[in-house]
């Protein structure tokens, strides 16, 4: 400033002061931000070379961005304080760099160095604690299953990607893990269903309908192994899995997929029904970005699917949209819209082993209309860095029909609310406490699911709860979860039922690449509404509702450990699991007849062990990863297997990554189903027709950027060699099938 | 480890060329053959008729609600549950397949005679004999996707024989 005020001329020399007065309040008003920025660049710590894609979050607000090309990110707008970042990325371990501090105008620059890992051990996860946590931290078994492996599986529905998960299997549309659930005839599913943390089974059976989940924005699948109702409540008997939706881009994108895939014939030409080529296609269109505090996602999908076999095919229209608004750096608040129209034939079983891909002749005719959607909301306020809540409600409405020949046979409709409170508060750092509360409210209104003497009675169902669970890291290696959650529960008019479920675990760092952990929780599920009321009559016997039925219960307990070696990565858990009052289908008789009635009668017990190795070749040109899980079930009433469990499940992938080509395979075994319910002979010829699983997928992509095009082709062979099998009784599953994929952005 | 995962991936190759499921043989394992009838009662107290086909003999009313329902069943009717064999004829041939294999060990004709659901609305009307000894029932066995021919039953409405429960 002196150097400037001796080069004025001698006249204004004597109003230098005033004009530097002049000069600082223009600048304060004109120029200089209240607000200050961080900037800075990533890269490898090893290799020096910036790191794309890296997400940089200000601990305690909504404020964050990725890093671009260079590895270069930019937050600004941020009020003067002291922040804390975190920095994360998959493949490289999670950094938190804290003191920044941020003056009004000024802008802090960072240099962050990532250290690479192997990808399992630091994936950031949720659903374990209801809150952001490493896989290192968690006490219990998780797998999770990203965007990238959904895209290049051409994942249609969320079940198809299940079915690549270390320890889960899936019986047609009921998944299993670790040999929780068995078949249960399409009611109540003894793994809870999550989407983005709530509640997602159907109202009125309270299954899980994959179908309307939008796999195409899905961010990553969360699954987490072991009774988890201690945070979740109701159905978290088996496990939990969570489905973590997308945020919007942090630009405009415009993003479409096209896929097609024609089904082979089948090896015999006994099943070949159809001379015509069968496809399943479909195409997505989204459009996402943000501007200013708003941020937007928008989805439709529209697919196709011809079905290998007869009175198959579906047709689905489905939308998806997610709005979000920041309402200041510490407080946000959104909504999402979903909502699936689907019709498809009614194929329950085949005619016979004979004529595999044709349906039995009473469902020749059959055809299924179902329209499902959601109306979530939520809001999130950091209250300080080391306090945040959540509150969230959603409606989850469900319609569907059964049509025979042109006459309604059953009709339901569901209406399913719930809503909740979270708070997460970090009373120190090795202190962290979260608390909830949630109620529920469904409504049925069904021919099938009538109050019991009441025609047109609608069941409802009404629920509360209250959770606790404190994280305590004892010593600086050694940390222990425990937590209960209270659960009250009415039906109609039945007596309430209350369910306390506790939980307890453990980590333990023995270094800094070995990790043990312990877990004890209890699980319970309530009886669904079409478990007490269903009420109909069919050829061969009545089905009568049973008022007196009582929650299934479960106790698991989890030992683990994860050892990394270099660029491998090993785990092992062992389990058990004591199955109490499970909900079974028995055909029982009084003086008016036979009549099947659901009811409470197994008890049962679940031990087993699992072993996961995962490895990077050749400086990660090559990755595989190989999963084994034994599972030893048993009717402790029978004295005999458990029915629908397999005893042996592998699970083997390997990719390969070259500049813009990929390939991968997996291959997956599940040995033969041991025993199933012998009384479904009576109404499925061949029932007792199953074998060994041994599917095997193979996989290529290519990325056209290098020719100057936003797009992405993709092949995909799925059951490589044409296995015949089923993994529900008389229902062959899909032949070998040949797909094309073209992704890109605009 | 790379000769592991080698080994691993052949493995899996070669898993996947095991079997798999298969049609069976155009032969559907059951029995089959003609039933006679004589002295038809009235219309009204033939609710149903079936021929039934039981694993375990002798029965009682338990074993009986037992074969049918239980898990798996060991008795089996023909035709279906919700259906009749045919109402004043002189005789009917029948195909009873598919049936699981096994051993069979009392064939016979059993009649509902009022619409109660209850045991004490049916009654044996015909029993398949043992060919060689005619006071005892026969026995018929047979394997998978094997069809036992010349099954013959006769039911005398006035001489129903001697009734397992």
């Amino acid at each position: 400033m002196s150097i400037f005020v001796n080069h004025l001329p001698n006249h204004f020399k004597n109003m230098a002061p005033l004009l530097l007065l002049v000069l600082i309040l223009a600048q304060t008003v004109a120029g200089q931000s209240p607000f200050g920025t961080i900037s800075g660049r990533v890269v490898d710590l090893e290799s020096g070379q910036p790191l794309s894609g890296a997400n940089i979050v200000v601990r305690g607000t909504f404020r964050g961005t990725a890093t671009d090309e260079e590895g270069g990110f930019k937050i600004a707008n941020l009020p003067p304080g002291v922040y804390s970042v975190v920095v994360s990325m998959i493949g490289y371990e999670k950094a938190t760099i804290s003191g920044i501090r941020v003056d009004a105008a000024a802008e802090v620059q960072l240099d962050i160095k990532l250290k690479p890992t192997i990808i399992a051990t630091e994936q950031i996860v949720i659903t374990a604690s209801r809150r952001e946590q490493s896989l290192r931290e968690v006490p219990v078994s998780v797998s999770t299953v990203t965007a990238q492996q959904l895209a290049e599986r051409i994942t249609i529905t969320v079940d198809d990607a299940l079915r690549y998960v270390p320890g889960v299997n899936l019986l047609q549309d009921q998944v299993n893990i670790r040999g929780s659930t068995g078949y249960s005839r399409g009611v109540g599913s003894r793994v809870l269903l999550l989407l983005d943390g709530i509640p997602y089974l159907t109202g009125d059976t309270g299954e899980i309908s994959w179908e309307t989940i939008p796999v195409h924005q899905i961010d990553r699948i969360e699954v987490v192994k072991g009774a988890g109702s201690a945070l979740y409540g109701s159905s978290a008997l088996g496990g939990v899995i969570n489905i973590i939706t997308k945020e919007a881009p942090e630009g405009k994108e415009i993003r479409f997929r096209l896929f097609s895939g024609l089904y082979d014939q089948p090896q015999f030409p006994e099943w070949r029904w159809s001379s015509k080529s069968r496809f399943n296609s479909g195409v997505i269109g989204m459009l996402g970005g943000k501007s200013g505090p708003l941020s937007y996602v928008t989805s439709v999908y529209r697919g196709v699917d011809e079905s290998y076999r007869e009175n198959d095919a579906y047709h689905r229209w489905g939308f998806y949209s997610k709005l979000k608004y920041d309402l200041s750096p510490t407080q946000s608040g959104g909504i999402s819209v979903n909502y699936l129209d689907r019709t498809h034939g009614n194929f329950f079983w085949w005619k016979s082993l004979r004529e595999a891909t044709r349906p039995d002749d009473e469902q020749r005719n059959g055809n299924v209309t179902s329209r499902r959607g959601n109306l979530s909301l939520f809001y999130k306020e950091f209250v300080s860095d080391k306090f945040f809540y959540t509150i969230r409600g959603q409606y989850f409405g469900n319609f569907w029909r059964d049509d025979s020949a042109g006459r309604v046979n059953n009709v339901s409709t569901s209406h399913l609310f719930h809503a909740e409170v979270q708070a997460t508060y970090e009373i120190s750092p090795a202190n962290i406490l979260t608390l909830g509360a949630s109620t529920n409210y469904d409504l049925v209104n069904s021919n099938l699911f009538e109050l019991a003497g009441q025609r047109g009675g609608s069941p409802e169902g009404v629920g509360g709860a209250f959770y606790l669970q404190d994280e305590v890291s004892i010593l600086n290696d050694l940390k222990v979860t425990a937590g209960v959650r209270l659960d009250l529960h009415k039906v109609s008019m039945l007596e309430s039922a209350t369910e306390a479920t506790p939980r307890f675990g453990f980590t333990y760092d023995v270094s800094e690449s070995a990790t043990l952990r312990g877990s004890i929780g209890a699980g319970f599920r309530y009886p669904s509404i079409a478990e007490i009321f269903t009420e109909t009559a069919t050829s061969v016997a009545a089905v009568r509702p049973n008022l007196q039925l009582r929650a299934e219960r479960s106790l698991s307990y989890e030992l683990g450990g994860s050892q990394r070696l270099g660029e491998m990565h090993f785990d092992l858990s062992f389990f058990q699991t004591e199955l109490k009052d499970l909900i079974e289908a028995g055909i029982s008789q009084d003086s008016t007849g036979f009549f099947v009635q659901f009811d409470n009668v197994v008890r049962a017990r679940i031990q087993g062990a699992e072993v996961g190795i995962g490895a990077n070749w050749f400086d990660r040109l090559l990755s595989t990863d190989v999963g084994y899980t034994y599972i030893w079930a048993r009717d402790l009433q029978k004295e005999a297997p458990l029915k629908f469990r397999p005893r042996h499940m592998f699970y083997a992938s390997a990719s390969v990554q070259w500049e813009a080509f990929r390939s991968s395979c997996d291959y997956r075994f599940i040995s033969r189903i041991e025993t199933i319910d012998e009384n479904l002979s009576a109404f499925v010829t061949h029932a007792d027709a199953r074998v060994p699983i041994h599917v095997t997928d193979l996989r290529f992509s290519y990325l056209l950027a290098g020719f100057g095009l936003p797009l992405q082709l993709g092949m995909n062979v799925k059951n490589l060699f044409n296995y015949h099998y089923v993994e529900l009784v008389g229902n062959l599953a899909p032949v070998r099938t040949f797909f094309v994929s073209l992704d890109g952005s605009l | 480890m790379n000769r592991n995962l080698l080994l691993i991936g052949l493995l899996a190759a070669l898993a996947s060329c095991e079997d798999g499921l298969k049609p069976p043989p155009n032969v559907e394992a059951g029995f089959g053959g003609t039933i006679t009838f004589s002295s038809w009662p009235p219309r009204d107290s033939v609710k149903n008729l079936w021929l039934f086909a039981s694993q375990p003999y002798p029965l009682d009313s338990v074993k009986i609600i037992q074969g049918l329902f239980s898990s798996p069943p060991s008795i089996f009717l023909y035709p279906a549950f919700d259906r009749s064999l045919p109402y004043s004829v002189d005789s009917v041939e029948y195909k009873f397949a598919p049936l699981p294999a096994g051993r069979y060990r009392y064939i016979g004709v059993i009649q509902q005679f009022n619409d109660v659901l209850s045991v004490r609305s049916f009654r044996v009307v015909g029993v398949y004999q043992n060919p060689s000894d005619t006071t005892q029932p026969g026995e018929v066995e047979f394997r998978e996707f094997e069809f036992v021919p010349g099954i013959n039953l006769h039911v005398n409405f006035r001489q129903p024989p001697p009734q397992p429960f």
